[in-house]
């Protein structure tokens, strides 16, 4: 199980081993690991970008909205993208650009959810010069409900 | 004034967080994203060639805009009992330690479907010298069960 203590953040160990635009197959699915979301994996995400609503931190005000309980903020999953797939994976490959992205968000993750992620490239194509990828991301809790499901569009390093 | 569904009008704005954009803000963002790609991280190796896209020095992860534009959209739709549904965005400039960047909002429209109510906002990020460093849209439903917080 990847937990963030055993998160390697030094994204050029293993390069090798990761797919190149190349070798990228649309349609084929990444690997991932499922990972189980912490109350602290939420707090410092929110702390990262400022994020102080009482729905992230506060149970007892959490309880009394229409979510029931803590919850942790839709854009969760930029992290979830990092905790839910290997050090082998082609995201972390150093020089990736982010391009753009898409989500769409159903239901909330929660602190204590095992969260599990469905991956794949798209596709790729070619445009001035720049090799791109469209990959797509759905995010699943324990239940089998989706939490959120998006698309990115990342620039390969050449 | 609470925002409800009837009130809004095309051309409304929501006014965002600003943000200050360090060293140390990026490097907080790579801990808590888990994404230490070296553009976030390496000065030396921004310095270099790769995929035609060059920055010169280390920049701030896009996705820093999609979290700050994301948090704008729930802090406006919470107290509305409304739900922060879709968020698409596009990186037009990259951002740097020194920035002061804020994000915004302008309702381009709403639409009541079969069974719920949506309002489409135009987001956009700028910079201090007010140049659009990210462009996006986000979709929030306004249930009719409104449960207001």
């Amino acid at each position: 199980m990847a937990q963030a203590q055993a998160f390697e953040t030094d994204f050029w160990k293993d390069a090798n081993l990761r797919k190149v635009w190349d070798e990228i197959v649309p349609g084929e699915p990444r690997k991932t690991i499922p990972y189980t979301l912490t109350k602290e994996a939420i707090e410092l995400y929110c702390k990262s970008v400022g994020e102080t609503h009482p729905l992230y931190f506060d149970e007892a005000y959490a309880k009394t909205t229409r979510y029931g309980g803590l919850i942790a903020p839709p854009s969760i999953h930029i992290m979830l993208m990092f905790s839910c797939t290997p050090a082998d994976d082609w995201m972390r490959s150093p020089g990736t650009v982010n391009a753009g992205q898409s989500w769409s968000y159903n239901v909330p993750a929660r602190p204590g959810d095992v969260i599990t992620l469905q991956a794949r490239a798209l596709d790729k194509f070619i445009k001035r010069e720049r090799l791109f990828v469209v990959h797509d991301n759905v995010f699943f809790n324990q239940k089998g409900d989706v939490i959120c499901s998006g698309r990115g569009w990342t620039i390969r390093p050449a | 004034m609470t925002t409800t569904f009837d009130s809004l009008s095309a051309g409304d704005t929501i006014d965002g967080p600003q943000f200050s954009v360090s060293r140390e803000s990026i490097r907080l963002f790579c801990d808590a994203s888990l994404d230490y790609n070296p553009l976030h991280l390496d000065d030396d190796y921004m310095k270099g060639s790769f995929g035609k896209t060059q920055f010169g020095g280390v920049i701030m992860h896009g996705m820093n805009n999609f979290g700050l534009i994301s948090r704008m959209i729930t802090d406006w739709a919470y107290p509305a009992g409304a739900i922060h549904r879709r968020l698409e965005t596009r990186w037009v400039k990259p951002v740097k330690p020194g920035d002061t960047i804020r994000p915004s909002g302008i309702i381009k429209a709403k639409q009541s479907t079969g069974k719920s109510r949506w309002v489409l906002i135009d987001v956009v990020v700028k910079n201090q010298r007010g140049e659009k460093v990210a462009t996006g849209e986000a979709m929030v439903e306004f249930p009719l069960d409104l449960f207001c917080q």
